[in-house]
């Protein structure tokens, strides 16, 4: 019996201490997500940022847009917008922002946008995309995974 | 037809102002190199693909076009699919690119950076 005692005992020592870790992952894990530490779903490349400084007035935001076409069945749009429609997801990032829609985001998810300048050209390009197998050459336009 | 005048043989490639200005603009602080290089490259889901690169000297078998005070110089695989092509520079707020208006090609990629003969 004072064995049973002596484990119960553990038992009872352990029990709390499982409470306060469940407790405490628990407030890491709300604490993470009221202070948007939490890396955004879709990154900015330090030149993306600049070059969005750039060209964008106030209010203005870049505008991702996925929609069926190109050669991979996909492909990536962008637009200048300053209004935000209710299914938008904003991210910001040094000042600047893009807007995704639901729909789009979906497509885009864990995605990093970057302005690629060459000297053939310069343009906004869409790049480590885990959503994407395999794109065009341009990069514009892209397959699933499914 | 005595009177008939002989046509300059036209270039190789012609530029559009707004090329000729932005490869003025691209060399100006760069006397290191003497013009820009045109290439093709196999890669791309149609076929072929445009290079661009900045030149420091005339290759052996590069053709020389000069216009306006610029200097473009055609590799020589290039030169049969470029030839008659207009090279332009479209620039927008989102992007800026030289563009091949190719009279040569058969179709496009999408993006127009791919393309076939």
């Amino acid at each position: 019996t004072l064995l049973s005692e002596n484990n119960v005992g553990q038992q009872l020592h352990r029990l709390p201490q499982k409470h306060v870790s469940v407790y405490t992952t628990g407030l890491r894990r709300f604490s993470s997500a009221s202070t948007q530490q939490k890396p955004p779903e879709v990154q900015l490349t330090e030149s993306c940022v600049k070059r969005l400084g750039e060209i964008m007035g106030k209010g203005d935001y870049l505008r991702i847009h996925v929609e069926g076409g190109g050669c991979s069945g996909f492909q990536y749009k962008f637009s200048v917008d300053n209004n935000k429609n209710e299914d938008d997801r904003v991210f910001e990032q040094g000042g600047v922002g893009i807007i995704v829609d639901q729909d789009s985001l979906e497509f885009v998810k864990g995605a990093t946008l970057d302005f690629s300048q060459e000297l053939i050209r310069s343009t906004f390009l869409v790049l480590k995309n885990p959503q994407a197998d395999h794109g065009c050459s341009c990069g514009s336009s892209f397959s699933v995974k499914l | 037809v005595s009177k008939r005048k002989l046509l300059p043989t036209r270039a190789a490639l012609t530029l559009t102002p707004a090329a000729v200005n932005k490869i003025r603009f691209l060399l100006q602080n760069k006397p290191e190199y003497i013009g820009l290089k045109v290439g093709v490259r196999t890669r791309g889901c149609n076929g072929m693909t445009y290079t661009l690169d900045y030149t420091k000297e005339k290759g052996n078998s590069d053709e020389e076009v000069l216009q306006d005070g610029v200097r473009v110089f055609i590799e020589k695989k290039a030169q049969l699919t470029l030839l008659g092509t207009e090279m332009d520079f479209v620039e927008s707020k989102l992007s800026s690119e030289f563009v091949f208006n190719n009279p040569n090609i058969k179709g496009t990629c999408g993006c127009g950076e791919s393309f076939n003969i």
